[in-house]
């Protein structure tokens, strides 16, 4: 009886117990006059302008998760929200991502610009970057990224990623047709002349944008693994060396795989990166693709292959050769929100955001205190970056720039100008140089 | 039975849980109408509210652009009043809203731009029709800044004539300020669509997911899949009629709302999503509402239903106890009955074989009576006559006495007399009583002592006799002639340095008992009837009175038995260990300091040393009469007696030890009461007899009386029954016929008596008598005036010298321990019971002399 009762009475206790907490839940306290909750508005806002993929319904983009991931972050320390502004380029007749990005610096549309290396170096040429070294995360970085970054003495551009430039080959293809690897461009030739007696019509995918990598590849060989770089810039600087001998041979290179037809040249010339040759290679049609190093880990570009790939160095006299560019964020010099632009990238350039960022997008950070483990198929890339084998596709210390010139030289060649013509392209640019 | 009843509460039960569920479904559809109901209508609702916000964001878009428009034309205006509008369009800078302004004069395809540069038409498009409160819009492209922007293009007019053509560009970025920051809490995305080129020219900060992005209208078809040709058709075909669209679709897994909102007649168009949970946010709320109040009131329900059910479980737990417990009762109050009926069965049969066994014996003396009455002249038959008349008598006093003892027993009134008691006492006593009964039956009875360790203990001796002959009495009954019996005194384990544990075992190999039986043996009023018993008499309580009496000195007792092979019974006590009782001085004074014992039994000479421990006598123990001698020489003038196990060598050892022990030295043979050779060593000098088992009373007595017999002989001869001749009593008695038997029986032994008829007549008798007038009183204790008792005490307390000495002998019916115990502490020497049986008479006086006598020697 004494069991009941006490059942009854802890009973009785927890319904009691129920009921006031339900009334405290409804009353709400005082109700205030006015009806509108009042919030108050967060008009701390970062301007971010930065390339727009294109979306793949069912893939990840993982390398803008990763950057979102850094955004986040700078977001929730700074309190701050980070708009992004976007531009895609939706043919090559539209204005490309990089004059766009151009026109909108110039004009201070927006604060922080993710920047291409020609673009980086133009617009810190012009003066319209703001000099980041004085950020905290600066003293972690890499000498090379400093480097290649610094335009008149400022630190104009930060990335966060280092980005290689490799060959993506379907080895399977390669081991059908009983073909290593090419190391030299002779090899390179001998494996297109394969694969093209075997029925594959167009043994390389191109776009209109990374064809330069094999010119730079054959062109700097020598120059960054020689052990006489700054006396060799130097001389190029100075108009002692012609820009036009080291990317001769790179450019008659290219000329030959137009020529042999191991390059669709009508779709290199107006395609746009990945969209173009991307689906080929998957496809397993096209054995040979050339990309940057995130491309191997993100399923919105090779990250899903149903073959075996690797991806490997640009054929050179000195063997399989990584093309490495920048591609980091700088801070309009006339930005409406320079401080906090400032802060947001010191934040998303930090080591802490850094390591986020390298280890979802499994890439090399230009951090020296970040790193992490490649995914299989970069690891005959990451073998030779490791072992300092790598050319420059960009550098601050060059008078001429080379990403965004080669590039528009290199259509020339697709578009049908010789060899030569193209050599007094860059003659030209040189001369210019010398001249201011 | 009891399965019917949990049948039909299942049978209950089944229609009440179809109801319940029932309930359950009516209610929980119910529920769901009036959700899906509730969110139909607040999905109309939020379309509805969806469309007023698309509508709003459109008017506000119009507006800006009408502004714009309106704008223009006044700086038209303003530009033809102008005398060089050039100029004039060149005061004006960049703002928010105009990119650049333009003016290329009529006639000319070139012209100037506000920011000084030459300005053409080329790269405008104007040819989709597309106007603004009249003014001309171009498509939309990326302009100088790298945004996306558009141009409205104004006739300059002077006095009616058109002088130019102005041109102001637009970003579309100006119109994201007018638009809301937040479009259903940012889950909606919202572009806007340049209609001819289905780019995607402004995506307003604050709308929708920040990593979604959308170059035109296929990019966000394939983004979102919208794959269905039949809304893709639909929407061109809504885009090329300007009119809105408004679509539901599955965007990343998330049913959403697409729409396509016409702007400017169509010129521009506001493109997104938004997901339903988005839309339909307060019907979801409103739903989860119901839900959590249908989930509160179902919980409150089933606790309602939990309650109750632990309340029904809760009573029905008290019912089953009380309906357990009434069936307890019932059953405990039928076995009451039953064992009251076995009981009264029980007492009835007894009281039948009572009748029966006191008929009988009183029919004996009734007719033997007559008998006597008719043959009184013939001697040979009054004797034979009388002696049955007394057999009768005596088994009728026997019968008597235990019912008596049964009554006393059961109802609790027996009292244990604790007193110093000697195993020695109680074995011989036992064994005087049984032998000869075993002997009249040619059996063998063998007592064993062993492991004995302290001989005098405190308990109730009589009780204890009582409990040994009442067993052993049975055994020598329900033994055939010529059977064995054993007791066995067994000294075990001590539990406590105070008490010795003793188990007795009485083992016969007579007839044995049913299993049945054994399980009522201690039953009262049971006897066991069988063919062969039934030649035994006897009243069926003596083993109840045996377990009682066992049970009241906190004893065990148990049996174990087999029809045909004999029994065994097995009592275990345990008794207090006298102290200080070990007689030294007794060993002391006759000099007595070193006995040697040869003894070939091992346990035997343990038990014998154990039992002389404490006496100061050293014993010098040997298995042979070689191992004696050996221990003797050199020192046989320290041993003062000799102490030998007939068993262990029999004459041969005697000889030898009495040749290496001085003449003066006695010897004691141990040796049981029918050891054969006996008379031979009896002839061998200075030799006597100790029966077995060895007790140190025992010992002590036949040394004594060996010392005697060599000092003293004759003075403490064995106690032997008294002549009554000549000696005159003083008896107390109220009944006229008890005292004429008694005077009748105290002359046939040549005594006289004087009766008087209480207690205090006695004691005035006495008191007025001489000194050593009477030789005793025998005294009743029952009387009126003045009872036994305080006569006794009086005749003690009087001032006279033989008040002390006078033997008073109670003589009652009163036949208890206690009887005697209350006859002892009152004064007097003995009890006697009635009827008076004159042998015991004698022995009570005998034993009072001898008392006198012992004392006398004490006192020496």
């Amino acid at each position: 009886m004494k069991n009941k009762f006490g059942m009854i009475h802890t009973w009785a206790a927890c319904l009691a117990g129920g009921l006031l907490l339900l009334l405290a839940s409804c009353s709400g306290g005082g109700d205030p006059q006015n009806l509108l909750t009042q919030e108050a508005e967060n008009d701390r806002i970062v301007n971010l302008f930065s390339p727009m993929e294109k979306i793949d319904p069912n893939a990840q983009n993982v390398a803008r998760s990763a950057s979102d991931l850094t955004i986040i972050m700078a977001e929730e320390q700074l309190g701050v929200t980070v708009h992004y502004n976007t531009y895609t380029a939706e043919n090559y007749q539209d204005k490309t991502y990089d004059d766009v990005t151009l026109d909108r610096a110039r004009n201070n549309m927006d604060d922080i610009y993710l920047l291409n290396p020609d673009t980086l170096l133009a617009l810190g040429a012009e003066g319209k970057l703001m000099d980041l070294s004085g950020l905290a995360c600066v003293k972690n970085l890499r000498e090379i990224i400093r480097t290649a970054n610094t335009v008149d003495g400022k630190l104009v551009a930060i990335p966060q990623e280092v980005v290689a430039y490799g060959l993506f080959v379907n080895v399977e293809l390669f081991r059908q047709y009983e073909l290593d690897l090419p190391n030299t461009p002779e090899e390179f030739l001998e494996c297109c002349r394969v694969f093209k007696e075997n029925g594959i019509e167009t043994p390389i995918g191109a776009n209109r944008w990374w064809l330069e990598t094999f010119v730079f590849a054959q062109a700097y060989a020598e120059l960054y693994s020689g052990g006489n770089t700054e006396a060799e810039i130097a001389a190029l600087n100075s108009g002692e060396a012609k820009y036009s001998d080291y990317m001769r041979p790179g450019f008659e290179f290219l000329k030959e795989l137009i020529d042999r037809g191991y390059i669709d040249v009508e779709a290199a010339a107006t395609g746009e990166a990945i969209e173009t040759e991307g689906p080929d290679f998957l496809a397993g049609k096209t054995p040979i693709v050339m990309a940057y190093w995130g491309a191997a880990n993100t399923e919105t570009a090779y990250g899903k292959t149903d073959f075996e790939m690797q991806v490997i160095g640009f054929p050179s006299s000195r063997g399989q050769m990584p093309v490495i560019t920048m591609t980091g964020f700088g801070i309009a010099e006339g930005a409406e929100h320079a401080q906090d632009a400032m802060r947001v990238l010191d934040i998303i350039l930090s080591d802490e955001a850094l390591q986020v960022y390298s280890q979802t997008n499994r890439v090399i950070s230009p951090s020296q205190n970040v790193k992490v483990d490649c995914v299989p198929a970069l690891q005959p890339l990451n073998d030779r970056i490791e072992e300092g084998v790598y050319v420059l596709g960009s550098n601050a210390g060059m008078d001429v720039e080379q990403w965004g010139n080669t590039c528009l030289i290199v259509r020339k060649l697709l578009n049908g100008a010789s060899v030569d013509e193209c050599m007094a392209a860059f003659d030209e640019l040189q001369n210019a140089s010398l001249d201011k | 039975m009891n399965e019917k009843p949990d049948k039909r509460e299942k049978q209950r039960g089944l229609p009440l849980l179809i109801s319940i569920i029932l309930v359950f479904c009516v209610l929980g559809t119910i529920v769901y109408a009036v959700s899906r109901k509730i969110s139909t209508k607040m999905s109309e609702a939020a379309i509805q509210n969806l469309s007023e916000s698309l509508d709003l964001i459109q008017s506000t878009i119009e507006a800006i652009m009408r502004s714009q428009a309106q704008y223009q034309v006044l700086i038209a205006r303003g530009a033809g009043e102008q005398e060089d509008p050039e100029a004039y369009i060149c005061t004006f800078e960049k703002s928010q809203m105009m990119a650049k302004l333009s003016l290329i004069p009529s006639g000319k395809t070139e012209g100037v731009s506000s920011s000084g540069e030459t300005f053409t038409e080329d790269g405008l498009d104007f040819s989709a029709g597309g106007t603004v409160e009249g003014l001309p819009v171009s498509r939309s492209y990326v302009n100088y800044m790298g945004t996306w922007s558009y141009t409205m293009k104004c006739p300059v007019e002077r006095e009616g004539e058109e002088i130019g053509t102005l041109y102001i560009e637009y970003i579309y970025d100006m119109i994201d300020q007018f638009l809301p920051n937040r479009f259903y809490n940012k889950q909606a995305t919202l572009y806007i669509m340049d209609t001819e080129s289905q780019r995607f020219v402004l995506k307003p900060k604050g709308m929708g997911e920040r990593d979604a992005g959308h170059l035109n209208l296929k990019d966000f078809y394939q983004a979102n899949s919208i794959e269905d040709p039949e809304i893709q058709s639909e929407v061109e075909e809504c885009l090329g009629s300007s009119q809105d669209i408004l679509f539901y679709h599955n965007i990343r897994g998330k049913r959403a709302l697409t729409y396509m909102w016409s702007v400017n007649d169509g010129t521009i168009y506001l493109v997104g999503y938004v997901p339903i949970t988005a839309i339909q946010h307060e019907g979801q709320t409103v739903n989860q509402y119901i839900f959590i109040l249908v989930i509160s009131m179902l919980t409150a329900f089933l606790i309602c239903i939990l309650l109750y059910y632990l309340n029904w479980r809760q009573q029905e737990k008290i019912r089953r106890e009380r309906e357990s417990e009434r069936k307890l009762h019932n059953r405990q109050l039928a076995e009451a009955l039953r064992a009251a009926q076995i009981a009264s069965e029980s007492k009835t049969t007894f009281l039948s074989n009572m009748s029966h066994d006191i008929r009988t014996p009183m029919n004996a003396v009734l007719g033997f009576t007559t008998l006597l009455a008719a043959d009184a002249e013939n001697p040979v038959k009054v004797r034979e006559y009388t002696k049955k008349i007394l057999a009768s008598g005596q088994h009728l006093l026997s019968l008597i006495n235990d019912i008596l003892d049964v009554s006393k027993i059961e109802s609790g009134k027996v009292v244990l007399n604790y007193e110093k008691l000697d195993l020695n006492d109680i074995v011989s006593s036992v064994e005087t009583i049984i032998q000869p009964m075993a002997r009249a039956k040619s059996q063998e009875f063998h007592v064993e002592v062993t492991g004995i360790r302290h001989e005098y203990l405190v308990g109730d001796e009589t009780r204890i006799n009582q409990v040994l002959i009442n067993l052993l009495s049975n055994a020598v009954k329900y033994t055939a002639e010529g059977g064995r019996i054993w007791l066995r005194i067994i000294g075990l384990q001590q539990r406590s340095g105070q008490y010795e544990r003793i188990r007795i075992e009485v083992e016969d190999n007579g007839y044995g008992m049913t299993p049945e039986y054994l399980e009522k043996i201690f039953d009262a009023f049971t006897r066991a009837e069988n063919s062969t018993t039934n030649k035994v008499q006897g009243t069926g309580l003596g083993m109840a009175i045996t377990k009682s009496i066992v049970e009241l000195m906190g004893g065990t007792i148990e049996v174990f038995s087999e029809v045909g092979r004999g029994s065994l019974f097995r009592v275990e006590l345990e008794l207090r260990i006298l102290e200080g009782q070990t007689d030294k001085v007794f060993w002391e004074k006759r000099g007595i300091s070193r006995i040697i014992t040869i003894c070939a039994d091992p346990e035997s000479r343990r038990d014998i040393q154990a039992l002389m421990e404490d006496t100061g006598v050293h014993m010098e123990i040997a298995a042979s009469a070689e191992e004696g001698q050996e221990r003797l020489k050199g020192r046989d003038e320290g041993c003062q007696l000799a102490l030998l196990d007939w068993e262990s060598g029999g004459i041969d050892c005697l000889r030898k030890m009495r040749k290496a022990l001085a003449a003066s030295v006695p010897i004691v043979l141990l040796a049981e009461f029918d050891a054969k050779g006996l008379e031979e060593a009896l002839n061998i000098t200075g030799t006597s007899i100790l029966t077995k088992p060895f007790f140190i009373s025992a010992f002590q007595e036949k040394v004594a009386q060996m010392w005697a017999d060599s000092e003293e002989p004759g003075d403490l001869g064995p106690v032997t029954a008294r002549d009554l001749t000549g000696m005159h009593f003083l008896a107390a008695e109220d009944n006229e016929i008890n005292a004429e038997i008694l005077t009748e029986l105290l002359d046939m032994e040549g005594a006289t008596c004087e009766i008087v008829e209480n207690g205090r007549l006695a004691v005035e008798r006495f008191r007025q008598a001489a000194e050593d007038e009477f030789d005793a009183i025998l005294m009743d204790v029952q009387m009126p005036v003045m009872n036994g008792h305080d006569a006794a005490k009086a005749i003690r307390a009087l001032p006279r010298n033989d008040a002390g000495r006078i033997p008073i002998i109670a003589m009652t019916a009163n036949a208890f321990a206690e009887d005697e115990k209350a006859a002892l502490d009152s004064g007097m020497d003995a009890h006697v019971s009635k009827p008076l049986d004159m042998e015991m008479l004698k022995k009570a006086l005998a034993d009072r002399m001898k008392r006198d006598a012992e004392k006398k020697e004490f006192l020496s």
